[in-house]
């Protein structure tokens, strides 16, 4: 098999949530290799790591998030595609720790205080890792402090604030406004079911977006990243 | 006509005198009576109170004994977290744990705090005969991720034989909740499925439409009116829902209520919603609220529309922005004040009232919406200008009608923010009120004597 289409088939496990050769789903591909065995072959075949994430991963997530955001598939899906992801990057893990494969940037996450829900959270964070962000996921019901504190840690990173319940929306105003304070700079994005443009206008945060592609080609944007 | 009738009438497509108001009031009644939301959800006294209390602010039609879908959850072992100022969240699966479905606990009239709404429903009734009462029951896909948790998605598709055993249980829950809600006085059942939301058409009339379809069947054969409440962006499922036969369905703002009125109406299926929460209702002023609610009823027309927030109410949601809504939809003067407003040049900006103060007369300006045409101007104005003849040239008496210019300009300078309103020398007395006389006389003395006049 040529290098590019062990790539494509990357993509395509990817793109339709086929995790390894065991995998029921889809059952169109009951019994064929999956995204795991793929990567594998790939790097096997002395193909380069980052080309195995920007080529193959990347490209199967950006399809993901695409027809995530066109209402062509939903969330059962994507959490198909996110494990046949994890399944690739597994591969992949050693040549980030080595820095063969470098991140696009770092994105800080969580769902607002007194909001224990994290789909939508783990959504973006498996679509942001797999568009090349490095994500620093704070859990659920994370406190005003604990994303000062991370950015400290992290002072040039995107935060992201998800929030589910309309009821917990006025935590994230107060977040958004105490991360604006100490740095005018720092890009907040928000989201969630409840969440909207105008919301997200009102409490000065800089991005919302009903889906995650919105947001990846958002942040490619503003970072010159894609 | 009572609100219970309005409400039966409006799932009906049949008529109403006026639209249905149905505020979401949940833990918003803790706010009304100084509670937190953890002492209010957990005892029957507390939510009578808090939910008689939005009765006798809103002036509903219909409301929930209480809007809290964590209480079957509990019921079946999953634990819980709670806040002060929300409803609590569901921290533990017992089915993601090694539980089986088999081994949770039996589901009973006794179990967690499904005594306290019982209760509370049962006291309700007694106390407002007249009002539509709502019963929530936890949708089954929505307490089967309680259960399982968020790997149910993926057993969705690798495992779905396992997943529609669970809805079925889960259905099961549903439909005694609705069975107790029913015996213990309500009127309509509304099964909240909010995290129907995340999942495709197909997923949808795969493990949600043959539990949903028994579950309003049921309600339907006990005599109660069934509603399908969903939040978040289901666009792709409205018409799924429909097909569910219920007798409404309730959205919220992410979904266009001029597409779910085309899909519901078709399928004579009543619809209701979506005040916007937050952006709106929380934390908008008067003015928004009044606009707001205005564009939603004329979006949901006269007939099958139920007026709701989207969802569940932030609990601090301001009552005046809720009392605001049930003036909108009862008061066509109201109405026509705001859509002359809006009609208005927005650049209309405030009268120069420079030389419009006397130091030898009291001034009242009543502004109007057309004493003509609007009934309770023409009584104001007939009231204010007899007590002021009483005083003779002391008093001059001026009416603007907003539907002019110099009126709007006038409202605006003065500060008014609704009609019929009179002001006397710069002072707003009488705010959509007519007042006796004997009130009127003594206000205008009161500004004579300031001036010294009498």
């Amino acid at each position: 098999m040529k290098h590019n289409e062990i790539l494509e088939k990357i993509a395509y496990c990817i793109e339709y949530g086929k995790i390894d050769r065991n995998s029921p789903f889809p059952p169109n591909l009951k019994g064929q290799d999956g995204a795991g065995e793929y990567t594998q072959m790939a790097l096997e075949k002395g193909i380069r790591a980052d080309d195995v994430l920007r080529m193959g991963l990347m490209q199967g997530m950006d399809r993901v998030g695409k027809k995530f955001r066109e209402n062509k598939i939903f969330v059962p899906q994507v959490l198909m595609s996110a494990k046949a992801m994890n399944s690739s990057m597994e591969h992949l893990m050693p040549f980030f720790t080595s820095g063969e494969i470098r991140s696009k940037g770092k994105f800080i996450i969580g769902t607002v205080l007194g909001d224990l829900h994290d789909i939508g959270k783990n959504l973006v964070s498996m679509i942001l890792k797999g568009n090349g962000w490095e994500v620093i996921d704070l859990g659920i019901d994370v406190s005003s402090e604990k994303f000062l504190d991370a950015l400290k840690e992290h002072p040039d990173s995107v935060v992201g604030l998800s929030a589910l319940l309309t009821t917990t929306m006025a935590n994230m105003k107060e977040t958004v406004e105490k991360i604006k304070d100490q740095n005018s700079e720092t890009c907040v994005a928000i989201g969630g079911a409840p969440v909207t443009r105008e919301f997200c206008d009102r409490i000065g945060a800089d991005i919302y977006s009903p889906d995650p592609q919105g947001l990846v080609d958002y942040l490619n944007q503003r970072y010159n990243a894609g | 006509m009572t609100g219970k009738e309005r409400i039966k009438k409006a799932f009906r497509f049949e008529k109403t005198d006026k639209t249905p108001w149905v505020p979401f009031v949940g833990v918003h009644g803790a706010h009304l009576t100084g509670m937190d939301a953890e002492s209010y959800l957990k005892s029957s006294e507390a939510i009578v109170k808090g939910v008689s209390k939005a009765i006798e602010l809103y002036k509903p039609d219909g409301i929930p004994v209480s809007f809290d879908l964590q209480a079957e959850a509990e019921a079946l072992g999953c634990k819980l977290k709670w806040a002060a100022d929300n409803p609590p969240a569901v921290v533990s699966h017992p089915l993601e744990e090694g539980t089986s479905a088999g081994q949770l606990p039996g589901f009973s009239k006794d179990a967690g705090r499904i005594p306290v709404f019982l209760e509370a429903c049962r006291k309700l009734r007694r106390e407002h005969p007249d009002i539509a009462l709502y019963g929530l029951v936890t949708g089954p896909f929505t307490l089967a991720l309680h259960l399982a948790g968020t790997n149910i998605f993926m057993q969705m598709m690798e495992a779905p034989d396992e997943v529609m055993k669970l809805m079925e249980f889960c259905n099961g829950v549903s439909k005694k909740m609705a069975s107790w809600y029913i015996q213990n006085g309500c009127d309509v059942i509304a099964v909240v499925d909010p995290m129907t939301s995340q999942i495709d058409p197909v997923s949808f009339e795969s493990f949600v439409s043959p539990p949903a379809v028994e579950l309003f069947d049921q309600v339907r054969n006990e005599g109660a009116l069934g509603s399908f409440f969903v939040c978040g962006f289901a666009q792709q499922n409205i018409e799924a829902m429909c097909r569910c036969r219920p007798d409404n369905i309730s959205i919220d703002e992410n979904i266009p209520l001029s597409y779910v009125k085309d899909v519901a109406s078709s399928l004579n299926v009543s619809f209701g919603g979506n005040l916007k929460l937050t952006s709106v209702l929380s934390m908008g002023s008067l003015r928004d609220v009044e606009l707001h609610t205005l564009e939603t009823l004329d979006q949901g027309g006269e007939k099958g529309f139920i007026m709701a927030p989207g969802c569940d109410l932030v609990m601090d949601t301001p009552a005046e922005n809720l009392v605001a809504v049930g003036r909108v939809l009862s008061d066509s003067y109201h109405r026509e004040f705001l859509r002359t407003l809006e009609a208005a040049d927005t650049g209309t900006g405030k009268a120069d009232l420079s030389g419009h103060w006397k130091d030898e007369k009291v001034v009242i300006d009543i502004i109007t919406l057309d004493s003509s045409s609007c009934a309770p101007c023409q009584y104001m104005v007939e009231a204010v200008e007899t007590a002021a003849n009483k005083f003779g040239n002391k008093v001059i008496c001026n009416e603007y009608s907003i539907k002019s210019k110099e009126g709007i300009s006038m409202m605006n300078a003065l500060g008014v923010k609704n009609v019929p309103v009179t002001v006397l020398d710069g002072d707003i007395r009488f705010i959509s009120r007519i007042p006796p006389q004997a009130e009127i006389d003594s206000v205008i003395r009161e500004k004579l004597v300031a001036k010294k006049l009498i």
